[in-house]
């Protein structure tokens, strides 16, 4: 009987648990999308001759490459799919 | 400074050659692409310092060998901090990285950082500047570095304070990382502010234009001082070089109040070779004499 309620109690914590996980994810969500959308930004600004944007004089962006490989990349991944602009934004919105 | 042949390498080997003569130990640098410096002193000249006289010594900046530099340099950091595969796919892009605009100027940048660190200990340091659109650029560059190093500073900051409230949220704690991009962003706004300042410095960085008491030479001479005063430099004197008796230069006092000017004489003879510009600085001494005294205060005798 003391184990049941032991087992019961211990599910209750792993489920609020799960509970405050999901939610503190949820809150932050929208900050998420709007973090990656300004890394992005960021990206642009400083790689952005890469891909025929108007960039920063050449040694701004060549002083800062050297430390934005994640940048770079995600700009690449970015250029890939930017042929389909609404399936990015439904994911953003989760819609299935 | 000045428009193309107006004299601005002879009156720098000239300058350089006084102020030597004066005890004091100089350098001049050859920063204009076309180094006349090698002809004018009918010496080989390299990236390293050579003696042309007593005190004297003079050096030409290669502009291609610093931008091969510069871009080898950002290569090896990519190949340390990229994936092999990253890196690897962003050899072909610097091929034609060189060949960038604006390049040309930082090349010129670099080296006068350079320079200035590795030679403090000369008493002067004398710049034969290349033509006025890259020396324009050439001083421009900090300036306009600046607002884009200020800009993407903002921006970045917003970045991590984002990334920290999300990390805080998330792990219940802040999680203290140092941006490698902000550290650079700042070292760059450090290093541009240094070079803005130092250029502004009239008491460090004596700013010549070299002119002719000629039109044309006046009109460019005009754009010029209107492209340094946009940036907040201005000059430290006008030399009209090749003054003849003949030559009238009202118009050319009228325009530049307030500055100094310098009228040197026109020789008969080319100044080439340190005997000929050595017998002309003998001639024409008190005419150097009287260039802003801060100047000559340096000079040991």
């Amino acid at each position: 009987m003391n184990s049941l309620l032991k087992n019961i109690v211990c599910k209750i914590k792993d489920a609020c648990k799960v509970g405050d996980e999901m939610g503190r994810s949820r809150a932050v969500e929208t900050i998420e999308n709007e973090l990656e959308e300004m890394e992005n930004v960021f990206g642009l600004l400083v790689l952005g001759s890469f891909v025929g944007i108007p960039s920063p004089p050449m040694q701004i962006s060549l002083d800062l490459m050297p430390h934005m490989e994640k940048e770079l990349l995600l700009m690449m991944e970015k250029v890939d799919t930017a042929s389909q602009p609404l399936s990015q934004l439904f994911s953003v919105f989760d819609i299935d | 400074m000045g428009k193309g042949g107006v004299g601005k390498s002879t009156s720098a080997a000239l300058n350089s050659l006084f102020l030597s003569h004066k005890g004091c130990e100089v350098l001049l640098v050859s920063l204009d692409p076309a180094h006349n410096q090698s002809d004018i002193f009918e010496k080989k000249l390299s990236d390293k310092p050579k003696q042309i006289a007593p005190h004297l010594q003079a050096i030409e900046i290669d502009q291609e060998q610093w931008i091969k530099r510069y871009l080898k340099d950002v290569q090896q950091q990519i190949r340390r901090t990229y994936a092999y595969l990253t890196s690897f796919n962003l050899e072909k892009y610097f091929k034609v990285i060189k060949h960038s605009p604006g390049l040309e100027e930082y090349a010129l940048i670099l080296a006068f950082q350079e320079i200035n660190r590795k030679f403090s200990k000369m008493d002067f340091l004398v710049f034969d500047m290349a033509p006025t659109a890259l020396s324009l650029k050439f001083f421009n560059l900090p300036t306009l570095s600046l607002i884009w190093t200020n800009h993407l500073l903002a921006l970045r900051k917003e970045i991590i304070e984002k990334r920290e409230l999300i990390t805080k949220i998330k792990l219940l704690k802040k999680e203290i990382e140092t941006d490698k991009v902000l550290s650079k962003i700042q070292d760059s706004i450090n290093q541009y502010t240094a070079l803005k300042q130092l250029f502004e410095d009239r008491r460090l960085t004596k700013i010549n234009l070299v002119m002719n008491p000629d039109l044309l030479s006046l009109a460019e001479s005009k754009r010029i001082v209107d492209g340094l005063n946009g940036i907040n430099i201005s000059l430290s004197q006008v030399i009209i070089n090749k003054m003849q008796e003949n030559s009238s230069i009202d118009h050319i006092l009228g325009e530049f109040k307030g500055i100094p000017i310098l009228k040197m004489p026109f020789s008969q003879t080319p100044l080439i070779g340190l005997d000929t510009l050595t017998k002309f600085l003998e001639l024409n001494d008190s005419v150097l004499m009287e260039q802003p005294l801060e100047l000559l205060a340096k000079t040991r005798n």
